[in-house]
């Protein structure tokens, strides 16, 4: 068997699953899982945020190691389902190593992925309808819908403008939904500015890193889980921030 | 009526919340019900507790119990659900209200909400890794059929 091969296929299949959000234990498990299947006797995985370590020894003792840096990546489920059902499918068929690449590389391609259209209508939709939970009314849905999209259009498109500093991203994301926000209350459209502005922010709450910090913690990985923990912490310090500069600015107005 | 405004309304707006948040998560297909259906849950669970930490508390425990289940029926990875369904209950507002209170310069009522806001998301933490790990302690996993 071609080991060089079946370390390319695991870290590549570590990579999308890393890169789709999928927690430590699952990336480490199921490269472990795989490479088992193919036969070899102590795989090595070892995995944090932003990098992947798979080291194997061939039966002939000759040691082997794939090193590969996870970039930021947000969380895609249905890129996640893929790959974890791929990964059971290729532990139990162990097919020929060429077929399973094959079917790891096409795992991107076939994959849905929603149009920006559609991901500007959840954002317009999922804030939309966070407001009646906080207490707003009907006018409040609408101002919170608006802002939410707009909050939307700068998370999708604002990484051209605002540079790759994750922090300052959330922080101008925030400023200008609650500027937007106070500005629709003082117009007279919204009710309430405070559920407006809470509303049109939970797009940028950082509810998916605080639980996935939690999971990390919880099955042992310390490193990942503060380093996520600390990665909600500041997500939501720069939210707080935006928000206040918003609203300071509208004041002044 | 009074089931009407005060269950009804919010878990359908919990629901409409998460359709959203699924296009931006990239769920698909039966996934998205599924999601949607976990949030409805947690938001009643969380109303009936009353909208304290421990309401916040079971309503983790109710989602995280709901998308292991979902999880072992659809051979899927729980966190999918868990992620979304949890959503709604992310105190959002606790950071707000807490930021709004510094700005003003209210240092007791600052205080006061930021460890409302921690004490909620700790909450929701622990509820759903109890829910998880509990769950799978008890049952590891559906017998699969093995093919050869």
């Amino acid at each position: 068997m071609d080991y060089d091969k079946l370390l390319e296929l695991s870290t590549e299949l570590g990579y999308k699953l890393m890169s789709s959000g999928a927690e430590i234990y699952r990336v480490e498990e199921s490269i472990y899982r795989l490479l088992r299947a193919y036969g070899l006797e102590e795989p090595q995985v070892f995995a944090i945020p932003n990098a992947l370590i798979v080291s194997v020894t061939t039966p002939q003792g000759h040691p082997i190691t794939r090193m590969r840096r996870i970039p930021g990546h947000g969380t895609d489920i249905e890129l996640l389902e893929r790959c974890n059902a791929l990964c059971r499918r290729l532990c139990v068929q162990t097919p020929p190593l060429e077929e399973a690449q094959a079917q790891v590389d096409g795992l991107s391609g076939r994959t849905h992925v929603y149009r920006a259209s559609q991901i500007l209508l959840g954002h317009a939709i999922g804030t939309a309808f966070f407001a009646p939970l906080f207490g707003g009314g009907l006018r409040d849905v609408l101002c919170a819908s608006l802002c939410g999209l707009t909050v939307g259009v700068c998370v999708l498109y604002g990484k051209k403008f605002m540079g790759s500093n994750a922090f300052f991203r959330t922080a101008i994301c925030s400023a200008v939904g609650s500027l937007l926000a106070l500005i629709l209350v003082r117009l007279g459209v919204g009710a309430d500015v405070d559920v407006v502005t809470i509303s049109a922010l939970m797009a940028l709450v950082p509810g998916v890193a605080l639980t996935n910090a939690m999971r990390e913690i919880m099955a042992g990985d310390m490193i990942s889980g503060l380093s996520r923990t600390a990665e909600a912490l500041l997500t939501g310090t720069a939210i707080a921030l935006g928000a206040g500069a918003g609203l300071a600015i509208g004041r002044i107005l | 009526m009074e089931i009407l405004h005060g269950y009804l309304l919010p878990c359908a707006s919990a629901f409409l919340a998460c359709l959203g948040f699924t296009f931006i998560f990239n769920v698909y297909g039966v996934g998205k019900l599924i999601c949607c259906l976990g949030s409805s849950l947690g938001w009643l669970v969380y109303l009936l507790g009353g909208k304290s930490i421990f309401a916040a508390f079971l309503a983790a425990v109710a989602i995280g119990t709901y998308s292991e289940i979902m999880a072992r029926v659809r051979r899927c990875p729980a966190t999918s659900y868990l992620l979304i369904a949890l959503l709604p209950l992310v105190p959002g507002g606790g950071v707000y209200y807490a930021m709004s209170y510094c700005v003003q310069g209210n240092r007791a009522l600052f205080f006061d909400t930021l460890l409302n806001t921690v004490g909620i998301a700790a909450a929701l933490a622990v509820g759903a890794m109890v829910a998880s790990s509990l769950f799978r302690t008890l049952f590891p996993r559906l017998p699969r059929i093995t093919r050869k």
